[in-house]
């Protein structure tokens, strides 16, 4: 009995199932849109050819083919929203309602009062404008949920869960989509895209971050495809708070007014990387001559140029529009990036600021720096500006001079961990690192902090503070951070010039040897970032900085190979095996690889 | 005897059994849902959609055929033709073994076999047997013209515009 019962149950079960998926698979709510659809133009429809016309019409998917945006699109809106295209129901709910026509959009309005479309929907489709999946035949398929969809639709719709939905409400949003076709630079009717990419460049955004075909940046993510990517709510988070959705992120927060975050956002947004009017061919030839199409970053000079006779007030002027305080700190304004310009006349000469401007890499190998795309003429005036920084800050005590200069990058705690540490390399100096601090001698400290240390973001403040004061700090420094008596500094036998001659062979020996102790460390490029080099602090130097390594004595490469560097990874190599003129070809190897950079290198302090 | 009768009536004038129920249930149960199969089995026959172009499709507002139009849609395989007021959608495609006939101000012309139709879409030599079908044409809402080539009429009704 028992069994009869279960059996009982489960066929009548199995016949609910059956049933409900029947349902769902035969009663769908389009056919109940389309049959309300069909009954209200049937009363609407007056005369006999507007009758004919709906004759034997039933509720079927109704679909549109569209073939020439790239890849071919099939649309199945219109199966729900079949009044659309039907004036009749301009006012209507939806989803009968008709698409509004707008003569921003090109539609026109014929004398007999009839409007004829522009983008006609039997050739466009709907999706080209306002995502979301064509094929969809269910609200939740075919609108996308922003949440977990690449395209949901864009438009009001999906807007609910936004954050930012009250400063991007509107249509205006829409204009990302026209961009899509409408590349051009001065169309019309997206203006707020044409706004959003003078902006990227004005902002500087391209130096950081690369567009396909805009610009070339490669400290920031490649943006060419972010529009694709993310939604226009995580795009204005992310520009407004860039720490919001990526933790780690050291973009700085520009100071934008909401309408430029909305023109920047919307901008993004277009950026799909590729276009829709582009067809497979085209972008097959587009990937063959990669590299071609990409032309240099466009610089925009449209700023208003009220001091151009003044090239200090021009590069003050300059200096702000571009965000460089996002970064850098000058005077009050700090971006918390990147090193204090606030006493560049003092430290550089103009000489110095230009060439590093025009490439920031020649000078300081590992910079961060964009190289960003100015003309020769702003150049000029901002580096007339920061060279005009001449004011010599009044410090009175060694704690002083410390907090003022020192402490933005080497910390308040003196272990290199200072606030823009991060973004210097190589790293701030450990002052607490008591084995590094008492291997070298006071000159060779005091040197370090007078005459700054080339190819580094360690500048010469020997030309802001005088000799007193650098031994105040110095003494300051040991006393606090470093913590341990001076010991007795071991007198090495280390020659001062280079015994061994400077001949192709010697270099061949010396990279011979480099390649088998070296490379570990300090990489087969001699980068500094060999495999090791993650596991160690300080990070190996990097030995194609020709700042560095040309101003270096060949002395202190001597010390420095034979017996080591106390407080760090650098072993003395003497205990390995090393005899004197190795370690000579080494150094001539090492020189060798910096020679051709020697010019630029004199600009150096 | 009567007693055997008895017990009988008691079997039979007590019919609902608790077993016939559920055996009742489990047949309704099982068959159906083999009758919804069944039937969704014949309603999935026919596809509610394929890819390609659809069969009802807009060809533009009228004032894109001028007067004296006969130009031939090659994508859609469909013929417009327009004298005066007059409209009609004629398909290309041969009722011989379907290859693309030409439009020509006389009629239609198979390259294939030489089939030939007048300008009505009748046939007046070679292979082909029947006539060129003709299509619905309807004024969308919009002002489009729409062909429905799911939709054959009778050659000869013009639809005016």
């Amino acid at each position: 009995m028992k069994m009869r019962l279960a059996l009982a149950i489960a066929s009548i079960l199995i016949l609910v199932v059956h049933g409900f998926i029947f349902y769902k698979q035969f009663f769908h709510k389009w056919e109940t849109y389309q049959a309300s659809y069909f009954d209200q133009a049937r009363t609407l429809a007056k005369t006999d050819q507007e009758k004919d016309a709906l004759s034997g019409r039933s509720a079927k998917i109704e679909q549109i083919i569209v073939t020439q945006f790239g890849n071919e699109r099939v649309d199945r809106c219109t199966t729900c929203h079949i009044g659309s295209d039907d004036p009749r129901f301009k006012d209507a709910p939806h989803p009968y309602k008709a698409h509004p026509y707008s003569a921003e959009l090109g539609d026109k309005q014929g004398a007999d009062g009839k409007w004829e479309r522009r983008h006609k929907f039997s050739d466009m489709g709907c999706t080209v404008c306002h995502d979301g999946q064509g094929r969809g035949l269910e609200e939740f398929y075919a609108h996308g949920e922003d949440e977990f969809w690449n395209d949901p639709m864009i438009g009001y719709v999906t807007q609910e869960n936004w954050k930012y939905k009250d400063k991007l409400k509107g249509k205006e949003f829409m204009q990302a989509n026209c961009a899509q076709c409408h590349t051009d630079k001065e169309f019309k009717s997206t203006p707020l895209v044409n706004k959003g990419r003078e902006l990227f460049i004005q902002k500087n955004c391209y130096g950081c971050h690369r567009i396909e075909g805009i610009s070339n940046g490669t400290l920031g993510p490649d943006l060419s495809e972010v529009g694709k990517k993310w939604k226009l709510d995580y795009i204005y988070e992310s520009i407004v708070d860039p720490r919001a959705n990526s933790k780690t992120s050291f973009m700085p927060k520009f100071n934008l007014s909401d309408d430029e975050v909305k023109a920047l956002a919307i901008f993004l947004k277009s950026r799909r990387g590729f276009n829709y009017a582009e067809t497979n061919l085209d972008r097959y030839r587009m990937t063959l001559n990669k590299g071609q199409v990409t032309p240099p970053a466009p610089v925009t000079d449209k700023s208003p140029v009220p001091a151009a006779n003044d090239p200090v007030a021009r590069g003050e002027q300059l200096i702000n529009e571009r965000a460089c305080v996002a970064c850098h700190k000058i005077g009050d304004k700090d971006g918390g990036i990147a090193p204090d310009l606030s006493f560049e006349g003092l430290i550089k000469e103009d000489k110095w600021v230009a060439a590093h401007f025009k490439d920031p890499r020649a000078l300081v190998p590992d910079s961060i720096m964009p190289t960003f795309g100015f003309s020769d003429a702003d150049y000029q005036a901002m580096t007339a500006y920061l060279v005009s920084q001449k004011k010599t800050p009044s410090l009175n005590n060694p704690q002083e001079i410390y907090t003022n200069l020192c402490l933005r990058c080497h910390g308040d705690k003196g272990d290199g961990h200072g606030t823009i540490a991060t973004y210097l390399d190589p790293y701030p100096r450990d002052f607490t690192n008591a084995g590094f601090m008492n291997s070298k001698t006071d000159d060779r400290l005091m040197n370090s902090i007078k005459n700054g240390v080339p190819g580094t973001s360690m500048p010469a403040w020997g030309k802001v503070l005088n000799d007193d004061q650098v031994k105040g700090v110095l003494t300051y420094i040991n006393q606090n951070f470093t913590k341990e008596a001076r010991t007795e500094i071991k007198k090495r036998d280390v020659p001062e010039k280079n015994p061994v001659a400077d001949t192709p062979e010697s270099v061949a020996a010396g990279e011979s040897i480099y390649l088998q102790r070296c490379t570990g460390c300090h990489g087969r490029k001699a980068d500094g970032k060999g495999p090791n080099s993650l596991d160690i602090l300080p990070r190996p130097r990097n030995l194609l900085n020709a700042g560095f390594i040309n101003k270096a004595e060949d002395r202190r490469l001597f010390e420095s190979i034979l017996y080591g560097v106390q407080g760090t990874a650098m072993p003395p190599w003497i205990d390995y095996g090393l005899s004197k003129d190795d370690v000579g070809n080494v150094i001539n190897y090492l020189r060798s690889l910096n020679k051709n950079k020697k010019d630029l290198v004199a600009m150096c302090h | 005897m009567s007693e055997k009768d008895n017990a009988h009536e008691v079997e039979s004038s007590e019919p609902i059994t608790r077993r016939k129920v559920l055996a009742w249930l489990t047949s309704m149960g099982i068959l159906g849902s083999a009758i919804v199969s069944v039937f969704s089995n014949f309603v999935f026959i026919k596809p509610r959609a394929t890819y390609g172009l659809p069969t009802r499709f807009s060809i533009g507002t009228p004032n894109d055929y001028p007067p004296g139009t006969r130009i031939a849609l090659g994508k859609e395989r469909v013929a417009i033709i327009r004298e005066g007021e007059k409209m009609a959608a004629i398909s290309i495609t041969c009722t011989h073994l379907g290859c693309i006939v030409g439009v020509a101000d006389t009629g239609f012309a198979c390259p294939c076999h030489g089939s030939r139709f007048d300008q009505d879409g009748n046939v007046t030599g070679g292979p082909a047997p029947r006539p060129l079908p003709w299509y619905e044409l309807s004024l969308a809402p919009n002002g489009e013209l729409e062909v429905d080539k799911g939709k054959e009429i009778t050659p000869g009704k013009w639809f005016t515009v």
